[in-house]
């Protein structure tokens, strides 16, 4: 089946391969508090509001770049990972990564609305690094065991 | 809507796995399909149609509540 707006197949096992690690390495940065490890350079910041020195704006700022790097391996990661065609991607299977995707914006969102309704503090702040990666995970748990529960059926 | 997909299947012989491969579509697909999970699109219900070389009408017909 033709489908638009979807990554080739192989781009699938790029993207497992890319998630994974760097999951793992973003709770271990959020649990530890601490720097994992520490990569120094130069940025440019569009804008860094310095929590103990002024705001700057347009500079060339030092930055510990290892969050960065965790972070957007973890979104390119997941984004491969969720939206890579299946090897047989048909319309059936279309319909079940579209309703997965409402349902994980559903519990993400219901997840969020608790968040802030009963996380307070700096914990609030964590809630939201979780978050940027929440919706991914949920349509990833969705989708790829109602795929898995069909073809078990399937075989049945 | 109902339909007569494994009846037909059994008829020309072809398991799920088989009759997936010649329309071009995953076996799961099949399966929800048999399992009245899922309503095809025209073009697969004429894809199908055409395997059985049968009427469209003769493998799906619509229920009450459609």
């Amino acid at each position: 089946m033709k489908t638009r707006y979807l990554f080739p197949h192989k781009y699938k096992i790029l993207g497992w391969i890319l998630l994974v690690p760097s999951l793992v390495l973003g709770v271990l940065f959020i649990l530890a508090d601490t720097e994992v490890f520490v990569l120094d350079a130069t940025v440019f910041a569009l804008y860094d509001d310095g929590i103990f020195e002024a705001a700057k704006a347009f500079k060339l700022i030092e930055n510990n770049i290892s969050d960065e790097l965790v972070a957007i391996t973890a979104i390119v990661g997941g984004l491969l990972a969720a939206f890579s065609r299946e090897k047989d991607e048909d319309e059936y299977i279309s319909q079940i990564r579209l309703e997965s995707l409402l349902w994980a914006t559903y519990i993400n969102y219901g997840f969020l609305l608790f968040s802030v309704v009963f996380i307070y503090g700096l914990a609030f702040y964590q809630v939201l690094l979780l978050n940027m990666l929440t919706l991914l995970l949920i349509f990833l748990i969705r989708f790829n065991f109602i795929l898995y529960r069909s073809s078990k059926a399937a075989f049945a | 809507m109902k339909n007569t997909l494994k009846v037909q299947r059994a008829i020309h012989n072809l398991t799920q796995e088989d009759l997936a491969k010649r329309i071009g579509v995953s076996r799961q697909t099949i399966n929800a399909m048999e399992l009245s999970k899922y309503v095809p699109s025209t073009v697969l219900a004429l894809k199908l149609a055409r395997v059985f070389e049968q009427k469209v009408e003769d493998i799906f017909t619509l229920e009450e509540d459609d």
